[in-house]
């Protein structure tokens, strides 16, 4: 892929750039304390934008699935019904998106572009998304206590799924551009060609960078294999679902879940719109059919669930990218502390308890 | 089913209901057809089994089984009131619109069943699903060997398709034995679970080159599935459709996935040995 070196205090004038072309950028912000947010860049707040700042809890994944969605317009007029589909198509990039993200976006569009049935909404939201993607290369602000993307091999600098990637060099920016688009933004002049030791730099920064992760799952592939083998115990299910109280934070904050509810609601007389809301299976909710029944019956028998839909080698082979990205929001979020290491982790632990490797006698 | 890159999945098309039928109490069939005469040619390609979303804007959208065979004339749901929208649905009178999309779902794999064996089980209103299987069955009489059917219901008054059951004992080349749970006054047939007709003098079910089609609620379905087990089925030989919750009916909204399938687009169709190693209550 190609790359290019820029000052670093030239980095924002790709912001600048982007806008000129129409499109909206959104970019990171740091708000009071922790808290970080995603917002549309403006005249009046692009110096405020950060490059080195917490990963916002709310995940960039709302630009492409939002949180709320209308997908029709229904009136009623005269004995009929008039059914109107509403789409939004904008023209957006994402400044500063970090590498598990990318990751998500691309396992939404596995999700729901990938399959049998094409999302139209989700593919028009997607269409025109540009994606800067930004390498995780600070310990200290970039990487929080709960991140496994090396575990989860999304980062901490993406291989693909990005327009244009940044990198911090120190003084220096290396912009790698993923797709043509990409490469287009090189034909400014605040790009130059760099030299070995850029590159040597780049292989030195994200190798020091890679042993500052704190969280490490070095079980999470034996996980999976326990996960889709269905070895996991009902016991150890139990002990995670004991820990669940049901929040449903984990799966709002995932950037790579994919589940919805629809909802219908009155706008006006004889007006009403239909909306798709991020649903959560951690709700006893879920799965409850009219009359009463629900086939999971316990919060654990949910949990379960959760994990095995997105560890379990069958779906990850269905989808061809796996639906955890490694971000740690799970984690960060979670009051009974069983995010995604966590659960690896009690998954470890009760597997040596189970002498499944001393089975010897005379 | 490919949808094309511009199709909306989640686009229902208006219909309007042409008359109403009380099935049993709470029970009612729908007659309906699309506004658009394109639209419903393109909706009665569907198979025996598969399912459509029924949109009651306002209150909201459920999957509803289609009981007619794709080449009956008319298109219709049998839909008991359990929850808002089928309470929604059981408001609507003759002429008044709703919308559907549609038709989603597998479906029976009825090419696989020729050569063979039908014996159908149905408890309740699980004859829904089922009937579409039957009457497809029927107009291709010469591509199957015997033919079973059997109904139960808990009284004589909930027999489901009452005209179309005395159609079925009077073809002939079809098998069919009802029960109920209760007699009532005229009730001269048999009285037990359904699957106390198997044991019944007279009725032989063979189980080489046979597929047993079983729908009910839980409780007749789990004594069902032993009766057949007991009687020598492999779980292979007996199929079931599977309801769930669901929201879009095209394998997004994750509300209806059991251990790796989800119900919309992997079901609603599955072989007992399938339902058994997916995990989860039926």
């Amino acid at each position: 892929m190609k790359a290019r070196i820029l000052n670093r205090a030239d980095v924002l004038k790709i912001v600048d750039q982007l806008r000129q072309q129409d499109y909206e950028v959104i970019a990171p912000f740091h708000g009071w304390g922790r808290d970080t947010f995603f917002d549309t860049v403006t005249d009046e707040n692009r110096e405020r934008i950060e490059l080195h700042l917490p990963n916002p809890y709310y995940p960039p994944k709302r630009f492409v699935l939002p949180h709320i969605e209308r997908l029709l317009k229904v009136r009623r007029a005269n004995g009929g019904i008039q059914i109107e589909p509403t789409y939004e198509e904008p023209k957006r990039a994402i400044f500063g998106i970090r590498s598990c993200d990318l990751a998500g976006i691309y396992h939404l569009d596995r999700f729901y572009l990938g399959r049998d049935f094409r999302d139209i909404y989700y593919e028009k939201r997607r269409r025109n998304l540009f994606l800067v993607n930004l390498v995780c290369t600070d310990p200290d602000r970039d990487i929080s206590d709960e991140c496994f993307c090396v575990c989860a091999d999304t980062g901490p600098a993406a291989r693909d799924h990005f327009d244009l990637q940044l990198m911090d060099l120190g003084n220096e920016f290396m912009a790698v551009a993923g797709t043509p688009a990409g490469e287009a933004l090189f034909a400014s002049p605040i790009f130059r060609k760099g030299g070995v030791e850029h590159i040597q730099k780049r292989h030195t920064i994200l190798t020091e960078v890679r042993k500052r992760f704190k969280t490490t799952t070095s079980w999470f592939a034996t996980t999976i294999r326990c996960v889709s083998q269905g070895s996991v115990s009902e016991r150890t299910w139990e002990e995670i679902g004991n820990r669940c109280l049901e929040c449903g934070g984990c799966t709002y904050v995932c950037p790579a879940c994919t589940c919805f509810t629809v909802s219908d609601r009155p706008v006006a007389a004889n007006e009403m719109e239909r909306v798709r809301i991020w649903d959560s299976c951690a709700l006893s909710g879920f799965t409850r059919m009219a009359g009463g029944f629900n086939p999971r019956r316990t919060v654990h028998d949910r949990r379960n669930r959760r994990f095995f839909r997105k560890l379990a080698h069958y779906f990850i082979q269905r989808e061809l990218s796996m639906a955890c990205v490694g971000c740690g929001r799970c984690a960060d979020v979670c009051h009974g502390d069983i995010g995604m290491p966590s659960v690896v982790e009690m998954i470890r632990r009760a597997s040596t308890e189970v002498d499944k490797h001393e089975r010897v006698g005379y | 089913m490919n949808a094309s890159a511009t199709e909306n999945i989640y686009l229902p098309k208006t219909a309007v209901l042409d008359r109403i039928v009380t099935e049993i109490p709470d029970v009612k069939t729908f007659y309906w057809r699309f506004d658009d005469a394109a639209e419903q040619q393109a909706f009665k390609r569907f198979r025996p089994g598969q399912f459509a979303q029924v949109s009651l804007f306002g209150v909201g959208e459920f999957p509803a089984s289609l009981p007619p065979s794709p080449t009956e004339k008319e298109t219709f749901f049998t839909i008991r009131q359990v929850g808002s929208c089928t309470a929604a649905l059981h408001q609507l009178k003759a002429g008044d619109r709703f919308a559907v999309r549609g038709p989603y779902g597998n479906g029976f794999p009825m090419e696989e069943y020729y050569g063979k064996n039908l014996v159908f089980v149905a408890g309740g209103i699980g004859l829904i699903p089922l009937r579409s299987c039957i009457v497809d069955a029927l107009e291709h009489r010469d591509k199957y060997q015997r033919i079973q059917i059997f109904h139960g219901a808990k009284t004589p008054g909930e027999l489901m398709y009452v005209s179309k059951l005395h159609e079925w004992e009077l073809t002939p080349g079809v098998e069919c034995h009802l029960t109920v749970d209760r007699a009532a006054a005229g009730w001269s047939g048999n009285v037990g679970v359904v699957g106390s007709l198997f044991a019944k003098p007279g009725v032989h079910v063979p189980v080489e080159n046979t597929i047993a089609f079983v729908c009910g609620p839980p409780i007749m379905f789990r004594f069902v599935i032993k009766d057949l087990l007991a009687m020598g089925f492999q779980p292979r030989q007996i199929v079931s459709t599977l309801e769930r919750y669901m929201k879009c009916g095209v394998g997004k909204c994750g509300h209806c996935c059991i251990g790796v399938a989800y119900v919309c687009v992997d079901g609603p169709v599955f072989t007992y040995e399938q339902i058994a190693n997916l995990g989860e209550d039926i």
